[in-house]
């Protein structure tokens, strides 16, 4: 991948890569890896970028879709194994940010379906539910309740952790 | 005062290190050896399949009255083994220490030249594994009758005016040589179709990581 189209645009949009692989894996390896195989996805399908929407949105798109790809993939690959000896998900790193309640607030969003996680991260970033439901191919209307059972199952997830 | 989610998603976020990007180094080198070493894998199980299945056929063949089948196939694929080890070797001998592109490069023109070979070897496979089940069918088990010779001499008892050509009917001999020249004709294609099964996922992925690299030496 060119220095020069990392440099200016993905490493600006880093964040929200950084906040989707993370609602997504469960690990610092997973993580990096998930980073880097969406940057370079977005490096790969750079020219069918027609415009039609902000890069912002084609990226929170694109990655979302790699995530969902790669959890996926991994499931297809785990069935492959002795699920006896692999631990549960959710459960190996709950350490990624230095603030506890982001890492609690983390964990609750893990235990999410995925499709609620991609909303969910839309949500707090404060994308608009047309733009939400532009991006997950729903309905506003279908966005907004969906949005307010998702906040509704985390705040019981998080009642009692956080004061 | 509880804290909602959208603030802890805010102030979370404040904090320095909370968005720090990893690094994205070495990511073709993983990607390279990677792909090289699941085709490496790939490779010697075929070649480990191919020898088992040759000495399974050969006693069966035996078993079931087509022994001379049975060895031309073994014979067969003795000799697919054998260049499928050559080029395992020359494999083996590319250099871990090149950079992610040349690496895969050199890993590149040797499947193009595995491929070329298997072509070219598949113009002659396929007729000769033609010709194995017609000559196991023909000549039977070893030192007992021959079927072939009982058809001729049916078919000959049905219709005395049957010409001949080396003890085989006219027709049948034509329609072998037709096969054969059907098959020598199509097997390069045959040969690279079967390849394409093996290995085809694996060549894509080769294929499209040669064409970023080689972007990106473009752009850089």
């Amino acid at each position: 991948m060119s220095s020069d189209f990392y440099t200016t645009s993905i490493l600006p949009y880093a964040g929200i890569i950084i906040k989707i692989c993370r609602a997504y894996t469960d690990s610092q390896e997973d993580f990096e890896d998930y980073y880097q195989e969406v940057c370079l996805q977005i490096w790969r399908s750079r020219e069918q970028f027609r415009g039609e929407s902000k890069w912002s949105t084609w990226i929170y798109r694109l990655s979302l879709n790699i995530c969902l790809t790669l959890i996926k993939k991994k499931k297809n690959s785990r069935r492959h194994i002795t699920s006896n000896y692999l631990p549960e998900e959710g459960t190996e790193d709950n350490s990624a940010f230095a603030d506890e309640s982001l890492n609690q607030l983390y964990d609750a969003i893990k235990q999410l379906s995925e499709l609620d996680r991609a909303v969910i991260l839309l949500y707090l970033e404060e994308k608009p539910y047309k733009e939400i439901g532009e991006i997950i191919g729903t309905t506003h209307n279908n966005i907004a309740v969906r949005i307010t059972r998702i906040k509704e199952r985390l705040k019981n997830l998080l009642d009692g952790k956080i004061n | 005062m509880e804290k909602s989610i959208e603030s802890i998603w805010k102030e979370g976020f404040l904090e320095k290190n909370a968005l720090v990007a990893p690094k994205l180094n070495d990511l073709y080198n993983q990607k390279s050896i990677d792909i090289v070493e699941k085709f490496r894998r790939m490779y010697k199980i075929n070649i480990i399949a191919v020898a088992m299945f040759a000495c399974i056929l050969l006693p069966i063949a035996t078993l079931v009255h087509i022994p001379y089948m049975g060895i031309m196939f073994f014979v067969l694929f003795g000799v697919i083994i054998f260049f499928a080890i050559q080029f395992k070797r020359k494999l083996d001998t590319i250099n871990k220490n090149l950079n992610s592109y040349e690496y895969l490069k050199t890993f590149d023109n040797w499947t193009k030249e595995m491929i070329g070979f298997n072509t070219k070897l598949s113009r002659y496979l396929y007729p000769y594994v033609f010709l194995s089940m017609i000559a196991g069918f023909w000549f039977g088990s070893l030192g007992g009758d021959i079927p072939g010779n009982d058809l001729v001499n049916y078919l000959l008892i049905k219709n005395p005016d049957i010409i001949l050509v080396f003890g085989v009917p006219l027709w049948g001999f034509i329609g072998v040589i037709a096969v054969v020249l059907l098959l020598a004709f199509f097997g390069g294609k045959i040969g690279e179709w079967d390849l394409k099964i093996g290995y085809g996922r694996i060549l894509k992925r080769l294929d499209t990581l040669l064409t970023d690299m080689e972007a990106l030496r473009r752009n850089t």
